[in-house]
């Protein structure tokens, strides 16, 4: 039975969508059962083998970020936003204290924000690692997937170290961050740092060099320069198409102006590209370490809170500190008013840039909050890259951005 | 020198003899970590992992301590603790029944930001380094006024040996046993 031209007309008045199913073609679903590392789905069309339409169903976990921050106080939209990558949290909630920040015309103790830069360079390498085991899984490489959840636990375990918590840290107060770090802390960042560094080679050697995975990554989902910046994409995925761009640099944002590194970028715009760029960014995250540790260790009477801040707390408060280097909250910050204003501030988190438009209205929570993370902003590659490839290229392609759902999703 | 963006690019590869050589070197660190692997696999309950104060975990309340202001409750993001009123003999008089409130936590929806802990002004809550307790059902992680003030008990720890991991140079994270505990 066929339906007539005017019936479908009829159904397209309607708002009904009517799409031509084309014989010659398959039609595939994969997942939304986890395909990596989140909820999403692919509706893609095959001849053959090869993806001639790729649309990617994202939404499984929105959790509508954007509305509940409106119904909550300042301070307890970190733990929420949060929640979009839990395993980049760091570099993922900072900008929003930095919006907050502006708005309160505060600034954090430059102590507070060399660790900050601290955590949130742990995080990108612990967040690399992660993307990096699972795109190793995807293309059959279980080496990768145990070597990289394997390395990243140190990084973790340091994370655990500073905070309190393995990866929710909820670490940025307006101001300064909740904790200093452990007397003996510097020494054990040192320690990761240089098994880190001694590692490197052995990841190029058994995946980058490989040949069995350079055959598969090499001249994959190749996205030009014109096409990276028409296309919008963000992060390591815009870096590996040439274009000299991060947040990091573009617009410096706590002291990574003061701090000697490299940001790398690669021109072929493939997928072994877009790896190496991961891969170069870790060594890199690694010298900034050590540069943070270093001045962390010279400064170490500066509070972590701004020095006014610090003498109006009341005698417990620094006890406190003073002992374990907790920053006890004062409850007056519960319900505390921001001034009406607008505020946008951004970073580079792991997989891009994550923008924060903030508003207040004068009261104790946002009137509206904004955020566009990298994922959201990656996902096109999957429309428009996919088609042309062959359905064994996905996971490649899928891995090579890094795409997290929970966090396009929010 | 502030930071900079570096063009790199990725290794050339191409012919026999490169081929061989990448593949060669491949294999010879597989080879390398097959004979010797570096792990850290943790084999729970046997052993378990002593975490470092400062650790976010299980909240008790020093309930002597409490003023009642209720701080805790109003911080907590996801609403797991909330205020209960009880009726108490009054310390000062102590002939007088008096009404007070004090924090419950519900560990259903706990997310260990450990605001509660920072928040308190008197240091009446404070955090167990450990995560793992279990209830034989999702009401128990209600806990009551009485339960709150206890130490839960951490099953591991009656037939396991607690161990700590390190960062090292050359491993990665070792796992050492952690001798008479704490
Ligand atoms: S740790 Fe956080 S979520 Fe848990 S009770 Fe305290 S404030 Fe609430
Ligand atoms: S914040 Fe501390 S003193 Fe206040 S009610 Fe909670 S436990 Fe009691």
């Amino acid at each position: 039975m066929s339906i007539s031209e005017g019936t479908l007309g009829e159904l397209r008045s309607k708002g009904v969508e009517v799409r031509r199913i084309d014989k010659e073609y398959y039609e595939i679903f994969i997942g939304p059962q986890h395909p990596g590392s989140g909820h999403m789905r692919f509706r893609v069309k095959l001849d053959g083998d090869i993806i001639v339409d790729a649309d990617p169903d994202i939404g499984y976990v929105h959790r509508t970020m954007e509305k509940l921050s409106e119904g909550r106080e300042w301070l307890k939209i970190t733990p929420l936003v949060e929640r979009m990558t839990i395993i980049d949290a760091c570099n993922i909630t900072l900008p929003y204290i930095n919006a907050l920040e502006k708005l309160m015309d505060k600034r954090p103790s430059t102590r507070a924000s060399y660790l900050r830069v601290l955590l949130c360079e742990m995080n990108r390498i612990a967040s690399h690692l992660y993307g990096f085991g699972i795109f190793g899984v995807f293309i059959g490489h279980s080496t990768a997937y145990m070597w990289g959840f394997g390395d990243r636990e140190v990084f973790v375990e340091l994370s655990e170290i500073l905070t309190g918590t393995r990866l929710t840290y909820t670490y940025h107060i307006p101001g300064g961050v909740r904790r200093d770090m452990p007397q003996d802390f510097p020494q054990m960042v040192r320690r990761a740092v240089r098994y880190m560094r001694s590692r490197m080679p052995e990841y190029e050697k058994i995946f980058l060099n490989n040949p069995v995975i350079v055959t598969r990554l090499k001249d994959v989902g190749v996205i030009t320069k014109n096409r990276a910046a028409e296309l919008g994409v963000v992060g390591p995925t815009l870096r590996g198409s040439g274009i000299r761009y991060d947040v990091r640099l573009a617009e410096p944002y706590e002291v990574y102006g003061e701090i000697d590194f490299e940001v790398p970028v690669f021109e072929d715009g493939d997928a072994l590209a877009r790896t190496w760029v991961r891969v170069e960014e870790i060594k890199q995250s690694l010298n900034i370490m050590e540069q943070a540790i270093d001045w962390l260790e010279r400064h170490r009477d500066e509070p972590v809170i701004p020095k006014e801040d610090y003498d109006k707390l009341p005698k417990l408060h620094k006890e406190v500190y003073e002992k374990s280097g907790r920053v006890k909250l004062l409850p007056a910050q519960i319900s505390m008013k921001v001034p009406p204003g607008k505020a946008v501030a951004r970073g580079e988190a792991g997989r891009g840039e994550i923008f924060y438009y903030v508003e207040s209205d004068g009261g104790t929570m946002p009137y509206r909050l904004r955020v566009v993370t990298p994922s959201a902003r990656n996902a096109i590659v999957f429309k428009r890259i996919l088609p042309g490839h062959r359905l064994m290229d996905l996971p490649t392609v899928y891995g090579s951005i890094d795409y997290f759902a929970p966090e396009a999703d929010r | 020198m502030p930071p900079r963006a570096v063009t790199k690019s990725v290794r050339k590869t191409g012919g026999l003899f490169d081929g061989v050589k990448s593949n060669v070197e491949a294999l010879i660190i597989g080879v390398k970590y097959f004979i010797d692997p570096k792990r850290m696999t943790m084999f729970y309950p046997k052993e378990y992992l002593e975490h470092r104060p400062g650790y976010r975990g299980f909240i008790v309340l020093k309930k002597e301590v409490c003023i009642s202001c209720a701080a805790c409750a109003r911080i907590c993001p996801s609403a797991a603790m909330k205020m209960v009123r009880v009726s108490e003999v009054d310390p000062k008089e102590p002939a007088k029944q008096r009404q007070k409130q004090y924090p419950v936590i519900n560990y259903q929806r706990c997310i260990f930001c450990g605001y509660c802990v920072d928040v308190c002004p008197v240091e009446a809550l404070y955090h167990l380094p450990f995560h793992d307790v279990t209830y034989e059902s999702l009401g128990d992680m209600f806990l009551t006024l009485d339960l709150f003030q206890k130490e839960p008990l951490r099953p591991v720890e009656k037939e396991g040996v607690p161990v700590v991991y390190e960062v090292d140079e050359t491993l990665g994270l070792v796992k050492r046993e952690r001798k008479g505990g704490g």
